[in-house]
């Protein structure tokens, strides 16, 4: 564990450097786009005057660095400032929408793992058989379905006609958690179609590569039943690739979750950030940023060290 | 059972529309009415959920900016002066009469016994301090509407005075829109720099609840409304905002939601195939155009602005582009709205042939390029596309450059860069006000900056007239200015769209897409 240790504060050191560079990069890009946000604040029947009232106002008559650096002092206080549009406290907004989009992505990733992975062990231990080809065909098809047809496609049967869930919206899991899971079943069904093709896909991959390896043939040999060799050796091996599929795929989901939540209208950071992006909203889009950034340099380092538990080479090399 | 209405009734039945001749107490004419009035007594009880587009800018009212701000403004606030959702006809409401006492003065008389949600006196001090922060405050909006006022004083403890610079006819409308929602001044002083764009205190209908930015806003009913006890007959309202069209329709049609508001025309050709969903597409003041920048390039030329108005088949980009549910129009106005002429709608018959006759007339023979500012969202493109197409059969050639709607007011309106830009636009809650944003030298739509000779008069003509019948002909009048000069392209009025269920009442979404909540009920039986 000592090596682990190491490499989980070698990572938290390099957090802060990260989240300065992705937040600039963020700042610089959404400054880049066209637009002006003091046009948007001005309103529909504004003068120019108002315009450049409202530009020395909010201070967006300031240059880059100055707009950036004001951004970064107050946050390194832990002031995300307030949205421009809607005036709500970016912390806030973001702790109201961040609970429904992590449900949404942990959701679809059980969803995908408890598909996936059997597919893809099914379709390894049947190589070639017609159920291997069908199962890789599937999987073909999940990777190809955009999320927001499927969701459409879902809403259609599953909710419209046949009732069964909730066409729109959600339902916080701090309120109601029982709830919380029925709004979210079919936007993590949409969501969750991906991982499990991509989990499908890697698992027998991964899977073929290490049964046809030396030491399972030896272990074939010694006469170790088919089914421990699968359990106890194949899929141990193999348990790494899962991980860090899953750990990609968490990172990806939250990219996904920005149509799918428009299309069922889930409150999330995925519809949050593109608004704001779309508006020049900059404390927004820099808050939920951060966060993002956060998030998903934990998850990558909760993958590693899963990782480094189940071999502890990974620790060294890392 | 399903309804689409295109309802065009919209002339004032009475000549009030200026004057404050509306002495009559407000209480009669605030009971139930509109296009889909039903004969079944109103039942109070139940939470109207409505789904809409748009997350409000702010729930102050002088800090917000956008029209989809109002689905929830006027339950919050009551404003001074009321209007008819069909006409536009000016109403009492917190002011139960005001008068002119000279052209450059209004005298207000207030509703006695009227309180806030915070229990605080609604009176003449409350509108002084409204009308001023409207003026002062640095985030205020309204300011440009409220430009012209000079002095503003409480001449009793319900009476107020507003003096004015120069005669303004529009004034009253003005006070039915933003600057005229009456906020409590308790709640402007109590909040931290007086800003309570979160924190809505008025004296409307329904009090605040909650507002969860661009999910939910929640409201509940205002148990001391000074037009109640029986209004308003909900006991709250909970408007989720859904910004997909598609996704907000379906809320309705899932069950999820009473009315979905500011939809499409393919939302609203959706719903018409579901019996139990009643679809409505109402007159309204928003329509499409496209600015032109007139002070340079070819459209600084009057004969290539009429070639370009008689090259477009407005009928066949209403039906196509609106599915039949708007109105092709050559004016600014609805054609049986009070201030459209007779002879303004159809000005521009389709008539390629004149066109290419005014084109060859203005030295291009062979034809003209024009630097095209259009929006890049499907929609708007569609719009530009078959626009650009008629046009170019005469031999006007659209060079597009698709914009997002706020670069666009920066490049087209600020920079001044390309010859015209494709929009929606309107929704102005008086006839002059539409003239004066678009056209005038200072309106930010208006990019050369410039007024054609004779414009000023007859704009100014229309502002200090008081009389209706002699302020309608200066608005024809005006109206055909625009018209004859092709100051814009304008191509048909749109409609305002909304889906909901039979067990919705006396609800109308209004000329303005303003609605007002206080008369909606719910069929619980």
């Amino acid at each position: 564990m000592h090596g682990v240790g190491k490499m989980v504060l070698r990572r938290l050191a390099q957090l802060i450097p990260v989240m300065i560079i992705a937040t600039f990069v963020v700042f610089a890009l959404v400054f880049l786009m066209p637009g002006d946000p003091a046009v948007t604040l001005a309103g529909e029947f504004a003068t120019e005057a108002r315009i450049n009232e409202i530009r020395a106002l909010y201070g967006f008559d300031q240059p880059f660095w100055v707009q950036y650096g004001h951004w970064l002092w107050n946050a390194l206080h832990f002031d995300l400032g307030r949205s421009l549009f809607s005036n709500e406290e970016v912390s806030r907004l973001i702790s109201m929408r961040l609970p429904h989009t992590l449900l949404l992505v942990f959701y679809a990733l059980f969803l995908g793992a408890i598909t996936g992975i059997p597919l893809g062990i099914l379709a390894a231990t049947r190589q070639g058989t017609r159920l291997d080809k069908a199962i890789t065909s599937l999987a073909s098809l999940g990777v190809a379905v955009p999320n927001f047809w499927l969701g459409i496609i879902l809403v259609s049967a599953l909710a419209l006609d046949w009732r069964l869930f909730p066409a729109t919206g959600a339902v916080s899991i701090f309120e109601d958690p029982l709830g919380a899971i029925y709004y979210a079943t079919l936007p993590a069904l949409a969501l969750s179609t991906n991982v499990t093709a991509v989990l499908t896909r890697q698992v027998r991959s991964a899977l073929l590569e290490v049964l046809s390896s030396q030491f399972i043939r030896t272990l074939r040999a010694k006469g170790l039943r088919p089914a421990a060799v699968l359990w106890r050796h194949g899929l141990r091996n193999v348990a790494a690739t899962m991980l860090t599929i899953a750990g990609l795929q968490f990172n990806l989901l939250f990219s996904s979750a920005v149509i799918v939540e428009s299309v069922f209208a889930v409150p999330g950071v995925g519809s949050l950030i593109s608004y704001s992006a779309l508006n020049k909203d900059f404390p927004v889009v820099q808050g939920v940023a951060l966060v993002l950034v956060v998030l998903v340099i934990f998850v990558n380092l909760l993958v590693d060290v899963l990782n480094s538990i189940l071999d502890p080479r990974v620790a060294a090399s890392t | 059972m399903h309804k689409v209405i295109f309802d065009t009734s919209l002339r004032p039945t009475r000549r009030s529309i200026l004057m404050g001749a509306a002495a009559a107490a407000g209480a009669g004419m605030m009971l139930p009415g509109g296009a889909f009035a039903q004969e079944a007594t109103p039942q109070r009880g139940g939470t109207l959920r409505v789904s809409m587009p748009y997350n409000p800018a702010s729930l102050d009212p002088i800090t917000g900016r956008n029209l989809p701000d109002f689905n929830t403004l006027y339950a919050l606030y009551d404003a001074l002066i009321g209007f008819d959702d069909e006409t536009l006809e000016l109403q009492p409401m917190l002011a139960k009469s005001w008068d002119w006492a000279d052209p450059s003065t209004l005298v207000l008389d207030l509703q006695d016994g009227v309180m806030f949600h915070d229990d605080t006196p609604f009176n003449a001090e409350a509108v002084v301090f409204n009308l001023r922060r409207g003026l002062d405050y640095a985030r205020s909006n309204v300011k440009s509407d409220l430009a012209g006022v000079q002095e503003i004083e409480a001449t009793g403890p319900l009476q107020v005075t507003i003096r004015l610079e120069a005669p303004n006819a529009a004034l009253p409308a003005i006070l039915s829109n933003r600057a005229g929602c009456m906020v409590s001044p308790a709640s402007v002083q109590a909040a931290e720099d007086g800003n309570i764009d979160r924190a809505p205190v008025g004296a409307g209908p329904f009090r605040f609840i909650e507002w969860r930015d661009n999910d939910l806003i929640r409201l509940e009913r205002n148990e001391s409304y000074w037009q109640g006890p029986e209004l308003p007959y909900l006991d709250g309202l909970e408007l989720r905002i859904i910004n997909e069209l598609n996704t907000a329709a379906r809320t309705v049609t899932s069950g999820q939601a009473d009315v979905a508001l500011q939809l499409a025309a393919q939302q609203i050709m959706v719903a018409r195939r579901s019996d139990n969903i009643i679809a409505t597409a109402t007159t309204s003041m928003t329509y499409y155009t496209a600015f032109f920048n007139y002070a340079r390039g070819p459209l600084a030329d009057l004969k290539v602005r009429q070639a370009m108005n008689y090259a477009l088949n407005r009928a066949d980009l209403q039906q196509v582009l609106l599915m039949g549910l708007g109105e092709a129009t050559c004016s600014v106005f609805p054609r049986e709205f009070w201030a459209s002429g007779p002879d303004a709608a159809d000005y521009y018959p389709y008539d390629p042939e004149r066109a290419r006759a005014l084109l060859a007339e203005a030295g291009y023979p062979d034809g003209v390029e024009i630097a095209t500012l259009s929006w890049p969202d499907q929609a708007a493109m569609q719009r530009t596309e078959i626009i650009g197409n008629q046009l170019a059969q005469v031999g006007i050639r659209l060079n597009v450059t698709p914009v997002q709607p706020a670069q666009a007011i920066q490049v087209f309106m600020i920079d001044q860069q390309g010859d015209m830009l494709l929009s929606p636009t309107g929704g102005n809650p008086d006839p002059s006000l539409a003239f004066d944003r678009q056209f005038s030298a200072t309106a930010l739509r208006n990019a050369g900056k410039i007024e054609l000779d004779g414009y000023r008069e007859l704009l100014e003509a229309t502002m200090s007239t008081y009389d209706f019948d002699e302020r309608q002909q200066k608005l024809f009048e005006l109206e055909m200015f625009v018209v004859e000069n092709a100051l814009h392209l304008p191509q048909y009025m749109s409609a305002g769209m909304s889906i909901q269920t039979p067990q919705v009442k006396d609800f109308t979404f209004g000329i303005l897409a303003a609605p007002r909540f206080h008369t909606v009920w719910l069929d619980q039986a």
